[in-house]
């Protein structure tokens, strides 16, 4: 009885302790920098350091213009809450503002995916074609993108 | 078979016991053979100890305890096979296992998240346009 009671508990920690090590030794870490997401895209994409270099390059030099649109969507998004809510509160429109608003946003809409563009393009043309297939792959799921990389 | 006897010389006993005698038995000793160790257990053999007086009462009393006891509980079982070495090692070794492939699926399912997760904050970096509402990213 002992001698089973003591093989069970053995086996037990044997295999709570293997799990445990395999699990803390093999987990991915959590990241949320450029720098993590560029490391993470080195392993996904098989990039060699020569490319890594140049992409990573490419990306910190577009980071700054990129973060500053993506504040001047957001900004714009809330003005057009705001407007959608004084239309329906007061049901009066402004034609003139509203036209101003569309035509700036679509400006914005624009700059937003030619810098895209210009940032995949560029980072595309650093990889081999299977690099490339798999990171064409990965950046389609933004879907203005798609129509802006087949143009 | 008939062995016929020649003048002078005698036989005695049957087969390989056979002694030869040219004259007389008197004049002769017969040829001898090695001790054999079989010899003294066979002597000590044959004086058989009497049986204990309880021999019946103790056979039927075992064969009553033996069917008291039934067939072997599951229990008992599972402590016969633990209680082999080989068996308990191979336990430990098989939870071990158990242990690194139960590990090795959930880096796998975390792994898969992880990606899923870092692609989208990648768009999210890329494109501007990314959380943005469909009607705002077409326009």
């Amino acid at each position: 009885m002992k001698r089973t009671f003591l093989t069970l508990v053995l086996g037990l920690a044997a295999g709570v302790g293997a799990h445990l090590a395999y699990y803390r030794q093999h987990a991915p870490a959590a990241t949320d920098t450029l720098e993590g997401q560029l490391v993470w895209m080195k392993s996904e994409l098989h990039l060699t350091e020569p490319q890594f270099a140049r992409i990573k390059e490419l990306h910190q030099a577009s980071h700054p213009r990129l973060q500053a649109m993506a504040t001047q969507v957001a900004v714009m998004q809330s003005e057009f809450a705001e407007f959608e809510k004084n239309r329906r509160t007061s049901d009066r429109v402004d034609f003139l503002e509203f036209a101003r608003f569309v035509e700036s946003r679509r400006d914005l809409n624009q700059a937003c995916l030619d810098s895209t563009k210009q940032l995949v393009l560029a980072s595309a043309e650093v990889m081999n074609p299977e690099q490339r297939a798999r990171y064409l792959q990965l950046v389609a799921s933004a879907e203005p993108l798609v129509g802006a990389l087949l143009n | 078979m008939e062995v016929k006897a020649s003048p002078g010389i005698k036989y005695e006993g049957l087969g390989a016991g056979v002694v030869l005698y040219d004259t007389h038995p008197s004049l002769h000793s017969p040829m001898k053979t090695p001790p054999d160790p079989l010899d003294p257990l066979l002597d000590r053999w044959s004086e058989t100890p009497e049986p204990s007086p309880r021999l019946a009462a103790n056979i039927w009393q075992q064969i009553a305890t033996h069917e008291q006891a039934g067939p072997i509980s599951w229990r008992q079982s599972i402590e016969a096979w633990f209680g082999r070495p080989m068996f308990a090692v191979g336990f430990i070794t098989a939870c071990a296992l158990l242990g690194l492939f139960v590990a090795e699926l959930r880096v796998s399912q975390l792994q898969r998240e992880r990606n899923a997760q870092l692609a989208r904050s990648y768009l999210l970096l890329i494109d501007p346009l990314f959380n943005a509402p469909p009607t705002d990213r077409r326009s």
